[in-house]
């Protein structure tokens, strides 16, 4: 019966941090036309080990990226390899599953990173909710301006790398 | 009038002449026709840069590797041809290199091998928005070839072994891609005891101008669709303080199959030309095959 317990917690555990992880992400890049720049773009991507599958629409360069179940995400990593295509991101929506997620102001942890929600909302988050990636790498220069002012971290306590996520 | 006597006295001139009415205006028809398909397709479809007689702006993808087989030559009572293969290699983001070498029978009675250049080209403006860049790089180029020097051309695509310094920049914009690159050369003596004559210019300027655009398929679906990319550039020389110039124009037509496949078929014809070179007309094959995330 013990053994039962322990076998429930720690399936819970596992469930609930199972369930806080982002799932998918849709990518516009800019800078191509050309569906042998986009292949480029995809196979660049295909490297990073977190990535499940990438459906491309070539006539508006996004590429929506399924990712691996309960493997760490990195996004700066994907800027990274659209960058290294010779391309750039211009739009990154990250879907994030919120569930068992608890928010310390606007901030939350995931796989050692930080990420800063800059127009969170009163509502509870809970559930997938599709998140934009405002810092530099993942957005043009307007946009990340636009948000500098709103992005103003907190550091004290936070770990990693802090990313800026507008609702 | 004078001028029709004086062809109808000498044949062989007025042959010649004939001839060269005949392939220039041709040549000029073509292009103008090209020039009205660029204006009309540019209200719909996309444009392209990868161009066939030019470098753009833009570099391969970091670590990936494209092979290119290439023929080019000529029919001038003989039938001349030169044949390069050439690996290009996505070093960074910013940076990418060539390696070609040539063999050809421009000199010789047969095919000998020539020697080889290297490339490398270097991207340090890129302003990019979806569908859209403004882009430039600084490129650099060395050869070193075994062939006597008889042109006055400098060229380093086989010819001459020398140096070349430049600098391009690309426009891609929804409807339209321009490229234009200016670039400056210097010649050395040839390999194999080949002295660059002592008449002849050592140092020249080089100019391009190139555009392009994609007429197939009109929309994407998926990236096994074949594409068709149709190229003008205009590649001009320029021996400074020798008066030696020229002029040619190279329509393209490029198809990639596969995303990963490129067939390129190019004609250079000269609009003008007062340089001692191989030929003023030259075809051009070359067959390209892209391997990404090689190492």
């Amino acid at each position: 019966m013990k053994t039962l317990k322990i076998f429930v917690a720690v399936l819970a555990i596992s469930i609930s941090v199972a369930h806080a992880q982002f799932t998918k992400a849709e990518v516009q890049v800019s800078g191509l036309t050309c569906s042998l720049c986009s292949k480029a773009t995809e196979k660049s991507l295909r490297t990073l080990n977190f990535i499940g599958d990438i459906k491309a629409d070539l006539n508006r360069n996004v590429f929506v990226i399924t990712f691996k179940k309960d493997a760490s995400v990195n996004l700066d990593q994907i800027s990274k390899k659209v960058q290294n295509a010779g391309f750039f991101v211009n739009n990154l929506k990250a879907t994030f599953n919120f569930d068992n997620v608890k928010l310390t102001d606007d901030y939350f942890n995931y796989a050692g990173d930080t990420y800063h929600i800059v127009n969170v909302t009163d509502k509870a988050l809970n559930g997938p909710i599709a998140l934009t990636v405002v810092d530099k790498g993942f957005a043009p220069a307007a946009v990340y301006k636009k948000y500098s002012n709103a992005a103003a971290d907190n550091t004290n306590g936070k770990t990693g790398r802090i990313y800026h996520l507008a609702i | 009038m004078q001028r029709l006597i004086i062809q109808t006295e000498k044949p062989g001139v007025f042959i010649t002449s004939l001839y060269n009415f005949i392939t220039n205006h041709l040549a000029m028809k073509f292009i103008i026709l090209l020039a009205a398909a660029f204006l009309a397709a540019a209200c719909s479809a996309f444009s392209q840069e990868l161009y066939v007689n030019t470098e753009p702006a833009s570099n391969m993808a970091t670590h990936s590797l494209g092979v290119r087989v290439e023929n080019q030559g000529y029919f001038n009572l003989v039938y001349k041809n030169r044949s390069t293969l050439e690996f290009m290699y996505g070093a960074s983001k910013d940076l990418m290199v060539h390696g070609s070498i040539y063999q050809s029978d421009y000199y010789q009675g047969q095919q000998h091998f020539e020697g080889g250049s290297v490339y490398a080209k270097y991207r340090f403006l890129s302003v990019d928005s979806v569908q859209s860049h403004f882009r430039g790089a600084l490129f650099a180029k060395a050869s070193s070839i075994n062939n006597p020097v008889t042109n006055q051309e400098i060229s380093l695509d086989g010819d001459n072994s020398g140096l070349q310094g430049g600098v391009v920049f690309t426009k891609l914009m929804h409807k339209l891609a321009l490229s234009a690159s200016a670039s400056y050369l210097h010649a050395f003596d040839n390999t194999g005891d080949n002295h660059l004559p002592t008449a002849n210019a050592a140092n020249a300027v080089a100019y391009t101008l190139s555009a392009g655009y994609l007429l197939f398929p009109k929309t994407y679906q998926n990236y096994n669709q074949v594409n068709v990319n149709l190229y003008v550039e205009l590649l001009g020389k320029n021996n400074p303080g020798y008066g030696q110039n020229y002029l040619d124009a190279a329509p393209a037509v490029q198809l990639i199959i596969n995303s990963v496949f490129r067939i390129d078929l190019s004609y250079r014809t000269a609009l003008w030309n007062d340089m001692q070179r191989t030929s003023n007309n030259t075809y051009l094959v070359r067959l390209e095959y892209n391997l990404f995330n090689l190492f």
